[in-house]
């Protein structure tokens, strides 16, 4: 295959006074495959909606290839992009219209044109609970129905009904862009096999430019393992900061498979004390969870968490990993439910004091998956940290070391009197896990830790969790990035959660 | 460039109209409105404006109180003390403001009669504390709301887990935090509904009650001075201009204790009204 040819960018988008982005150099190579990797809050989608046009608006100033948004809109190029192209936006329910509904959507503009409606429809839905989406075709879509995963499905029907009319007319050369931000955020793994799937066969047929936005790194192995063919056909970049300066730059798969090819997890220490143990039936919400050695369900144990260990949970999303972590913290109250913690029996009936006085901050703590929600958006850096119950008044050196532990050494002085709410989405999520790990507790439980992270960010989390363990710490990690832990539990310390 | 900044702040914009209009006021009653007349018209414009910043103070601290105390009451399972407390405030809610306000009044009186409270300035503050028991509640149902909003959120459950007091959480992190402009959006108000609810009680008072224990006792308000015979023969005389059109410039010269009162409540309450909008507005409250 020809090195293929780059569509470059400058991109410059300021809101107000202040600048959001500014990348000389974006480049996509046509008619390839790209998948964009960088931490949360970078500027992948910004930029992404800028290439494609979509900055045409009062929100911001946006400046691409040296011509304003409403000029650049205009030009051929984006215009044939648009009338060709697909935008799958990260967040479904914003693409959706409210005032249509999703059968309506489904078939709106050019989209009626498509015949594959059916076949594409029954592949996106293969496997769950509602085999044919058509009750979900006359449904307008509202803020809580259809769920996340069904939304997003039906995002991705239209992006694969406009790449099939795409196809049919089967002129390669007319300028398009597919674009999929995040485009399996609510979905398993499972599913986001699928899609690719659908995807890369839809590539196979005749090659299009498309860009694929993500965080997981464990893409790279699925398609090394199951589409070799198009070794050369995706290409894997990644947007970062260097000096401060954004860039786009390489990622060479090697670099995080290599990195997976040595990972294994620590030995457990055969001494740990027990920490804490979950009885394996657990009644919440009138349903049934049951904790157990095996993804089925059929072998129930009890969740044992011992000092020095991390323990990793496992279900498909939605079964209620993190319901169970919050019952386990006492924030709350199902209709079944039994753990020890230390030398006390807890459950349904402990009163609140119990975990005010004895685990909040003290015995346990839990760093909660959206570090855009967990953290007060109008706190400083420094004043994250105040308020926790640590022997002595934290000081600014003292967050300051904190920081380094997952903060580059003048970013994290630079970042000490931001407000939370100026910080990028890694940098967030960073914080929310520092707060949490500066913690004296005997268990950390962990809700998707390596959330909106990078690759070099995720490392650094990683080696933290085994410095905490290796302090004695307990860890309870819940995560979707199953390759990743995988390679960081071994088999005795891996539980799933079965509905 | 200054222009546009300022455009953008409309509520600064009607502080400087209140300002500017209350600087020409004066002015012109400096020049035109007898010396007796203008010391009574500061004097009331003072007392009016310090009652009602009294009232805000008092009723900022009385509302975050108890808008917090109930919610740390409930979440704390004393049900006891939260029932008995919520109990007495929906009392308060119950009575109508003018007629708690007067019966307040009724006790002052008696205090100043026994000679229990003298002093223009103790009396001026308990006026306010009178007014401010029964607006405080807007902003005690403020906090609780504020509270209620962000105890929703993720961030409220995420602290506790990491051992954060509750007390430091909805007072630090959710109240100074979060809603000091929502704060000082109801202070605004509440410094508005003092104005005009301090000088409709004074009116009240200054028109109806006896003249033992009256306007002489209590400090001049605005109200106060708008209820005197020569500031209701300056309204009266408005309504001459309706018959006789050429005698409106006599009302710049010759009515102008009268003219200045009701000016200056009715600008005062229509630029507060105004900066409150625009404070909501830039601040998207």
């Amino acid at each position: 295959m020809n090195s293929p040819r780059e569509l470059s960018f400058s991109i410059r988008i300021r809101a107000g006074n202040r600048t959001l982005v500014d990348i000389p150099d974006y480049s996509l190579p046509e008619r390839r495959l790209m998948i964009l990797f960088g931490e949360s809050g970078i500027g992948k989608s910004l930029i992404n909606r800028a290439v494609y046009g979509l900055l045409d608006g009062d929100e911001f100033q946006a400046t691409i290839n040296g011509q304003d948004a409403a000029s650049y809109t205009s030009t051929p190029w984006v215009r044939s992009v648009q009338e060709n192209g697909f935008f799958v936006f990260q967040e479904p329910s914003t693409h959706l219209y409210p005032l249509l509904t999703l059968g309506e959507q489904l078939r709106e503009g050019s989209l009626k044109d498509s015949v594959s409606e059916d076949a594409i429809l029954g592949e996106l839905w293969s496997g769950t609970p509602t085999a044919r989406p058509s009750s979900l075709l006359g449904v307008y879509p509202k803020p809580y129905r259809p769920s996340g995963g069904e939304k997003q499905r039906m995002l991705l029907a239209m992006a694969f009904k406009k790449i099939d009319l795409f196809l049919a007319r089967g002129e390669a050369e007319l300028p398009s862009l597919f674009l999929f931000d995040e485009p399996t955020g609510s979905l398993d793994n499972r599913f986001r096999d699928i899609v690719l799937s659908m995807l890369f066969d839809r590539y196979r047929r005749m090659a299009f430019t498309g860009v694929v936005v993500s965080h997981d790194y464990s893409l790279i192995s699925m398609i090394r393992k199951e589409h070799k063919d198009l070794a050369e056909a995706v290409v894997f970049r990644e947007l970062a900061l260097e000096k401060s300066a954004l860039v786009l730059r390489k990622f060479e798969p090697e670099t995080y498979l290599g990195w997976l090819s040595v990972q294994h997890p620590p030995p457990r220490s055969p001494g740990g004390r027990q920490i804490a143990r979950i009885e394996s039936d657990v009644g919440v919400f009138h349903r049934t969870l049951t904790i157990a050695r095996d993804r089925e369900g059929s072998v129930p144990a009890p969740l044992v968490l011992n000092q020095g260990a991390m323990t990793y949970l496992k279900a498909p999303s939605g079964t209620g990993k993190t319901t169970l972590a919050k019952m386990m913290i006492g924030l709350l109250r199902g209709e079944r439910f039994s753990m020890t913690l230390g030398g006390d029996t807890v459950g349904v009936g402990t009163r609140e004091e119990f975990w005010r006085k004895r685990v909040w901050g003290k015995s346990m703590t839990m760093v909660f998956q959206h570090a855009d929600e967990a953290l007060n958006p109008r706190s400083t850096v420094f004043d994250t940290f105040k308020g926790l119950p640590t022997e002595s008044m934290p000081t600014r050196d003292w967050v300051r070391r904190t920081l380094h532990e997952l903060f580059e050494p003048d970013m994290a002085d630079e970042i000490l009197e931001r407000e939370v709410s100026n910080l990028s989405g890694g940098q967030k999520q960073r914080l929310n896990l520092l707060r949490g790990l500066s913690l004296e507790t005997g268990l950390i439980i962990l809700d998707e830790p390596l959330n909106g992270l990078d690759f070099e960010s995720s490392i650094r989390v990683l080696d933290l969790l085994r410095e905490r363990q290796q302090r004695g710490n307990s860890i309870l990690v819940i995560s979707h990035n199953e390759e990743i832990f995988d390679s960081q539990v071994g088999d005795e310390g891996i539980y799933y959660l079965v509905q | 460039m200054k222009g546009e900044k300022l455009a953008a702040r409309p509520d600064l914009v009607w502080l400087l109209v209140w300002l500017a209009g209350m600087g020409v006021l004066l002015l012109w009653d400096l020049a035109f409105l007898n010396n007796p007349a203008l010391k009574r018209l500061l004097n009331a414009l003072f007392n009016t404006l310090a009652a009602g910043l009294t009232v805000v103070v008092l009723a900022l601290l009385l509302g975050w109180a108890c808008g917090a105390g109930l919610y740390l009451l409930e979440r704390r399972g004393r049900k006891g003390v939260y029932l008995t407390m919520t109990f007495l405030l929906n009392i308060v809610r119950s009575v109508p403001q003018i007629v708690g306000i007067l019966a307040g009044y009724i006790v002052l009186t008696l205090l100043i009669e026994r000679e229990v409270l003298v002093g223009s300035a103790a009396l001026l503050f308990w006026m306010s504390a009178i007014v401010a028991v029964f607006v405080f509640l807007d902003i005690a149902d403020l906090v609780r709301g504020r509270i209620a909003q962000f105890a929703a959120l993720d961030f409220y459950p995420a602290m506790l887990c990491c051992g954060v007091s509750e007390a430091r959480i909805v007072n630090v992190e959710i109240l100074w935090k979060n809603s000091r402009a929502h704060l000082l959006h109801a202070m605004i108000a509440v410094f508005g509904m003092a104005v005009f609810l301090q000088c409709s009680i004074d009116f009240i008072l200054s028109v109806g009650l006896s003249t033992e224990v009256s306007a002489s006792n209590f400090p001049a308000t605005l109200g106060g001075l708008l209820a005197t015979m020569d500031s209701k023969q300056d309204i009266l005389a408005v309504g001459t201009i309706l018959t006789d059109p050429a005698y409106t410039p006599q009302l710049f010269f010759r009515h102008l204790q009268g003219l200045s009162v009701a000016f200056a409540l009715i600008f005062t309450l229509l630029c507060i009204h105004t900066i409150t909008a625009g404070f909501v507005r830039r601040r998207r409250l």
